[in-house]
């Protein structure tokens, strides 16, 4: 009874941490937390740059360093040659067909790594340098896409300052051309009106000179029908009268 | 002489303890993953290498056959470390046991029958007539080709083990005759000596290549197969 008042408990209490669902088997162990560290592989560690130091490739300076207080610079060596000539002697190491097998192989490893071992270490060096390099490469042409990118920028940036002369001129541009389409449009209409003006002007004209014309042909052809036929014959008389007497003026006059 | 020359290709039990087991996991321990994108020197090299041996084993597979290269650079891997390791003197070296071969190569080999058979089922029985035979043959060919279907595991299990063993027993035979001819003439012995030198230089290309001929039979099978 009261264990499940106990797992309801922990069920509430649990249902924040990530892993309810072991609840069952583990109610001992319903508080603890899983999972909510830092995940254990990061960061990284930096690598050592070189491997620890060794004599023989096998035997590493701390135990010589270890050995320096009690026996000198010789004793590892002495350890090491007493402790092979024991095992050799007391036959605990026996020389069998083996034996020359081991200083074959041994051999051929020392002389291969010997030979060729800076060479397989540089060459990995390279890969890693390889793929940085490529990364780096990368990483550059990014920066350099963004650096053209907020050049691009400020330069429209700057540009944008200048850009109230265009719409200057282009206002200036534009209120001349209203300008010249108003003038042109009064001139226009100035124009049509002198032109309708001209036009009774010349009716006017016309029709006096009509009245007048009319009126003289009117009052000819009235003299005409009034000067009767023997009016007629009396001013022709007269006249022929007047012209003989200019003309006897006339040749009076040039004598003279 | 009166020594036994199969001493070494005993299963190694201490006390009773199978360590054989430890011998066989070690290779595993001698490949550590990468953990960062610039490793030290030995996870570089090893991940260069696994590159160029999968893109060149992969190349003649379709995406089928892909889904097993895990299996296959896992078993070039294996084979290759164990036979090189079993070059240090005194240690044991698992490919010479028969049964562990045939534990590689029967499952491995019924693996891309199996599929064959799965998803080609045509073309896999085709592959017991060969174009172009005379039909009075076709009966007896059926059969030789369904014996060297069967012969393939045997073959690829076989020659692992026959390949190491005698390599392992022949460096340890010229090895002891070396050393009994120091005794008699040392400049026969060493003689013998650069004799096994050479020997040793030919292990060293038998642990590889017998590793990548295991490796390619089998992808062989699978493309076969797939």
């Amino acid at each position: 009874m009261l264990s499940r008042v106990v797992l309801s408990a922990a069920a509430t209490a649990a249902a924040s941490l990530k892993n309810a669902a072991v609840l069952g088997p583990g109610v001992l162990q319903a508080t603890r937390i899983f999972h909510t560290g830092q995940p254990s592989l990061a960061p990284v560690p930096p690598l050592p740059e070189y491997g620890g130091k060794v004599r023989f490739g096998l035997i590493p300076e701390e135990f010589f360093q270890f050995l320096y207080p009690k026996t000198g610079v010789t004793g590892p060596y002495m350890l090491g040659t007493g402790l092979i000539l024991y095992f050799l002697s007391k036959e605990i190491y026996v020389i069998t067909a083996e034996t020359i097998t081991t200083i074959s192989t041994i051999g051929l490893l020392i002389y291969g790594i010997k030979k060729y071992g800076a060479s397989v270490g540089k060459f990995a060096d390279k890969l890693n340098e390889e793929k940085i390099a490529k990364l780096e490469e990368v990483k550059q042409a990014s920066i350099k896409n963004i650096q053209d990118a907020i050049d691009f920028e400020k330069a429209q940036q700057a540009l944008v300052e200048k850009r109230h002369y265009l719409f200057d001129v282009q206002r200036n541009n534009i209120a001349m051309a209203l300008e010249v389409t108003y003038r042109e449009r009064l001139h226009r209409v100035y124009k049509e009106v002198k032109n309708r003006l001209d036009y009774h002007i010349s009716v006017q004209n016309m029709m006096r000179r009509k009245e007048q014309e009319h009126m003289i042909n009117w009052v000819e052809k009235n003299v005409m029908k009034s000067i009767s036929t023997q009016q007629e014959k009396e001013t022709i008389a007269k006249c022929i009268e007047e012209l003989k007497l200019l003309a006897k003026k006339a040749q009076a006059q040039p004598v003279m | 002489m009166n020594e036994n020359l199969f001493a070494s290709f005993i299963t190694p039990t201490m006390m009773g303890l199978p360590i054989v087991i430890l011998i066989i996991a070690l290779p595993a321990m001698l490949y550590p993953s990468p953990n960062r994108l610039v490793d030290n020197r030995l996870i570089s090299i090893q991940q260069w290498l696994v590159q160029l041996i999968l893109k060149q084993m992969l190349l003649i597979h379709n995406v089928k056959g892909r889904t097993w290269s895990l299996m296959l650079i896992s078993l070039i891997l294996f084979i290759g470390s164990t036979n090189l390791l079993g070059l240090i003197p005194y240690s044991f070296t698992p490919t010479t046991q028969l049964s562990m071969n045939l534990g590689m190569a029967i499952p491995l080999w019924a693996g891309t029958v199996i599929t064959g058979f799965r998803y080609k089922t045509k073309s896999s029985l085709a592959h017991f007539l060969p174009q172009g035979t005379p039909t009075l043959l076709i009966p007896m060919l059926v059969v030789i080709e369904t014996i060297s279907l069967f012969i393939q595991p045997m073959a690829l299990a076989v020659r692992l083990t026959a390949n190491i063993t005698a390599g392992h027993l022949l460096m340890r035979l010229i090895g002891g005759a070396t050393l009994a001819l120091t005794a008699i003439s040392p400049a026969t012995a060493s003689i013998t000596f650069i004799v096994l030198l050479l020997l040793t230089i030919l292990e060293f290309a038998v642990a590889l290549i017998q590793a990548y001929v295991f490796t390619l039979l089998v992808s062989l099978y699978l493309h076969d197969n797939t």
